[in-house]
C-alpha cells in the first residue's frame, strides 16, 4: 500500500491494530416508554490496522455503534469483539476522541497526556515509573508537534492544537482501536482539512485500526479504506463502500476522477 | 519544521516528499508559536498588574473624597475623617470597647470564628447534599422543592426562632450562618456536578481510569470551580448575616462593637468597625479567589 518505507519504529514502540468485529449488533433505548431503535442488525468486520469511516445522517446510529465498540453502551443483540475479545465495558485498548477534545481544562498539556497512564497506574495497570512516563509524554508531545506547549493549559491552545493534544492523550495508553465521532466537525474548514492530513499521517506512523464517524461524505472518502454507509429504518449498515484511493493518502487526491466516483457512490448509497 | 513538527516524522519515511514541511504559508514554527504563547502569558501578566492598579486607585480616590468632605463638614459625628478612623482603630485594637467589653481585634476574632465554623460546616454539608441530589433521582426530587422553599428566605428572619431554640450563646449564631449557606452550597453544588459532560467521565475511562478514579479526578475535579464560586457567594452572605445578628442579640463581635460605638455617637469607630469587615472580608474572599484560579487555570487572568 504504502509507496516509501514503512514507519520507523526504533525510537518508540508503535501500538498495532486489533481487528473488530461487528455481528448483527441492536441497541433500543427505552424512555418514558418510547422505544426508539438506535441501531439494529449492524455486522462489519475491520481488518487490523484498517480506517473505517462511518457515514450517515444524524439519528442514524453511528455514534451508538462507537460508543458500543468503547464499552459505553451495552448492544441489547448481537456481539462486538476487539482482538477476539468480547468488548466488557470502557478500556484504554479501545481510545476514544470526542467532537470536542475534552482535555482536562485543569490540567497543562502534558499533564492531560500523562492522565491515562498516572490513572492506570492508580489502578494498578501501568507499572512504569515517572521518568519513564515523562519521556513517553515528551516522545508523544514531539510527535504530535506540540513540544513547546507541554506547560501550556488547554485554553492557551488553538483548536487544532487542542484536538493534537487529545491525539497524544489517547495513543499515550497505546490503544489497538481508535474510535473518532466526528472529532473535526466543529472545527473550520481550513484547521479541519490540516486534521485530516495529521490523522493520516498519525495513523501510517501508528498502524492501529480507526474507526471514524461522520457526515461529511468528502471526509469519509478523504480518510477511509472502506466507508459503511448508516442509515435506513430501523437504522443499521446499508453498504460498505471501498476507497480504492492510493495510500499514502494526499489532500491532492480529493480532486482526482476516481476520488469522485467513490463519492458518487457513497452519494447514491446515502440516497437509496 | 513546521507548526506540526512533522521533522521528527519525516525521519521515519512516512512523510511525503510532496509537502515539505515548514513551508506551508501562514504557518509558524514550533518556536515561533512557542514565542507567541510566552508573549500572551506576559500580556495577561501586565493586564492584571494594570487592573489591580487602577482598582488600588479607584479605591484611594474614595479616602481621597471622604477626607476632603470630613474636612469640609468639619462634624465628627456626622462624617469623622479618614485620620480620626485610622485613630480610633489603633487606639481600641488592644484596647476594650466599651470599658467593660472586649478589644476590637478580639471582636474581630470572635465574628471571624462564627463565621468560618458556620461556613465549614455548612459547605460541608451544603455539598453533600449537592453531591447526593446530583446521584440519585430519588434524592434530588425529595430534596429539591425544600431548598426552593427555604433559599428565598432571608437567614435573618430565623433570628428569633434560633434564640427561642438554641439560647444566645454561640451556636445561634453558627446554625444561624450555617442555614444560609447550606440552600445555597446544594445549589451551585447540583449545578456544578450536573455541567460536567457524561463524556469528561467516559473519556477518562478510555484512558485506563477506574470507575471510582474517574469520579474523583475527573467529575468531581470538574465541579470544583463552581463549587468554590458558591463559597464565594455564601462567604458574602455569611457576613451580612452575622454582622445582623451581632447588632441585635450579641455581647460580642463587630456587629456588636458596631452597635455599641454607634450608641455612643463615636462614629469614628463605627467607620472602624465597618472597614474592619470589608477588610476582612476581602481577605478571604481574596482566599477563595486564589483557591479558585488554583482549580481553573483559564480564570488566571
Amino acid at each position: 500500500m504504502a509507496d516509501g518505507p514503512q514507519p520507523g519504529t526504533a525510537e518508540r514502540p508503535s501500538a498495532h491494530g486489533a481487528h473488530v468485529v461487528l455481528d448483527s449488533v441492536g441497541k433500543t433505548f427505552r424512555r418514558a416508554g418510547r422505544r426508539t431503535v438506535a441501531v439494529s442488525g449492524a455486522s462489519l468486520q475491520v481488518a487490523a490496522g484498517e480506517l473505517v469511516c462511518l457515514l450517515g445522517p444524524s439519528g442514524c446510529g453511528k455514534s451508538t455503534l462507537l460508543r458500543i465498540i468503547a464499552g459505553a453502551l451495552d448492544p441489547d443483540e448481537g456481539s462486538v469483539t476487539v482482538g477476539g475479545q468480547p468488548v466488557a465495558g470502557p478500556g484504554p485498548d479501545r481510545g476514544f476522541l470526542f467532537q470536542s477534545p475534552m482535555l482536562f481544562p485543569w490540567l497543562t498539556t502534558r499533564k492531560n497526556v500523562l492522565f491515562g497512564p498516572k490513572a492506570q497506574r492508580a489502578a494498578g495497570t501501568d507499572e512504569r515509573d515517572d521518568p519513564e512516563l515523562d519521556a513517553e509524554a515528551d516522545a508523544t508531545l514531539a510527535t504530535v508537534g506540540l513540544s513547546g506547549f507541554g506547560d501550556a493549559f488547554p485554553h492557551e491552545l488553538s483548536g487544532g492544537m487542542q484536538h493534537r493534544a487529545a491525539f497524544a492523550r489517547a495513543m499515550v495508553t497505546r490503544p489497538s482501536v481508535l474510535l473518532m465521532d466526528e472529532p473535526f466537525g466543529a472545527l473550520d474548514a481550513i484547521t479541519r482539512v490540516r486534521m485530516h492530513e495529521f490523522l493520516l499521517r498519525m495513523w501510517e506512523r501508528y498502524r492501529i485500526t480507526i474507526l471514524f464517524v461522520t457526515h461529511d461524505i468528502e471526509e469519509a472518502v478523504m480518510l477511509g479504506d472502506r466507508v459503511a454507509v448508516m442509515g435506513g429504518r430501523p437504522p443499521g449498515i446499508r453498504e460498505v463502500i471501498d476507497v480504492p484511493l492510493r495510500r499514502p493518502r494526499q489532500l491532492a487526491d480529493a480532486d482526482t476522477e476516481q476520488f469522485l466516483a467513490v463519492k458518487r457512490r457513497v452519494r447514491a448509497a446515502l440516497a437509496a | 519544521m513546521s507548526g506540526w513538527d512533522y521533522g521528527s516524522l519525516s525521519a521515519t519515511g512516512v512523510l511525503d516528499a510532496r509537502a515539505p514541511s515548514g513551508q506551508e504559508p501562514g504557518r509558524g514554527d514550533d518556536l515561533a508559536e512557542r514565542a507567541e504563547l510566552l508573549a500572551h502569558r506576559q500580556a495577561t501578566r501586565r493586564a492584571r498588574l494594570r487592573r489591580l492598579a487602577t482598582g488600588a486607585a479607584g479605591l484611594a480616590g474614595l479616602l481621597a473624597v471622604w477626607q476632603v468632605a470630613a474636612v469640609i463638614l468639619g462634624d465628627q459625628v456626622a462624617l469623622p475623617s479618614v485620620s480620626q478612623t485610622v485613630a480610633q482603630f489603633m487606639h481600641y485594637l488592644g484596647r476594650p470597647y466599651p470599658a467593660q467589653g472586649k478589644p476590637l481585634w478580639f471582636d474581630l476574632y470572635i465574628s471571624l470564628r462564627r463565621i468560618l465554623i458556620g461556613f465549614v460546616a455548612g459547605v460541608t454539608i451544603g455539598v453533600a447534599a449537592g453531591a447526593a441530589m446530583s446521584a440519585s433521582r430519588v434524592v434530588r426530587h425529595l430534596v429539591d422543592p425544600v431548598i426552593e422553599v427555604i433559599r428565598p428566605l432571608p437567614p435573618l428572619a430565623f433570628i428569633p426562632l434560633f434564640i427561642v431554640w438554641l439560647g444566645i450563646g454561640e451556636l445561634p449564631k453558627e446554625v444561624l450562618i450555617i442555614v444560609g449557606v447550606i440552600p445555597v452550597m446544594a445549589v451551585t453544588t447540583v449545578a456544578a456536578l450536573d455541567e460536567v459532560p457524561e463524556d469528561l467521565r467516559l473519556c477518562a475511562r478510555t484512558l485506563g481510569a477506574t470507575s471510582r478514579y474517574a469520579l474523583l479526578h475527573v467529575q468531581i475535579r470538574s465541579a470544583l470551580p463552581g463549587i468554590l464560586t458558591g463559597m464565594r457567594i455564601c462567604m458574602a452572605g455569611a457576613w451580612s448575616s452575622i454582622v445582623a445578628v451581632e447588632l441585635l442579640a450579641a455581647t460580642s463581635g463587630l456587629g456588636f462593637l458596631i452597635m455599641q460605638a454607634g450608641d455612643y455617637l463615636n462614629t469614628a469607630l463605627v467607620f472602624a468597625g465597618i472597614i474592619t469587615i470589608a477588610i476582612a472580608g476581602l481577605v478571604l474572599d481574596t482566599g477563595l479567589r486564589g483557591l479558585l484560579m488554583l482549580a481553573d487555570p483559564s480564570r488566571r487572568r
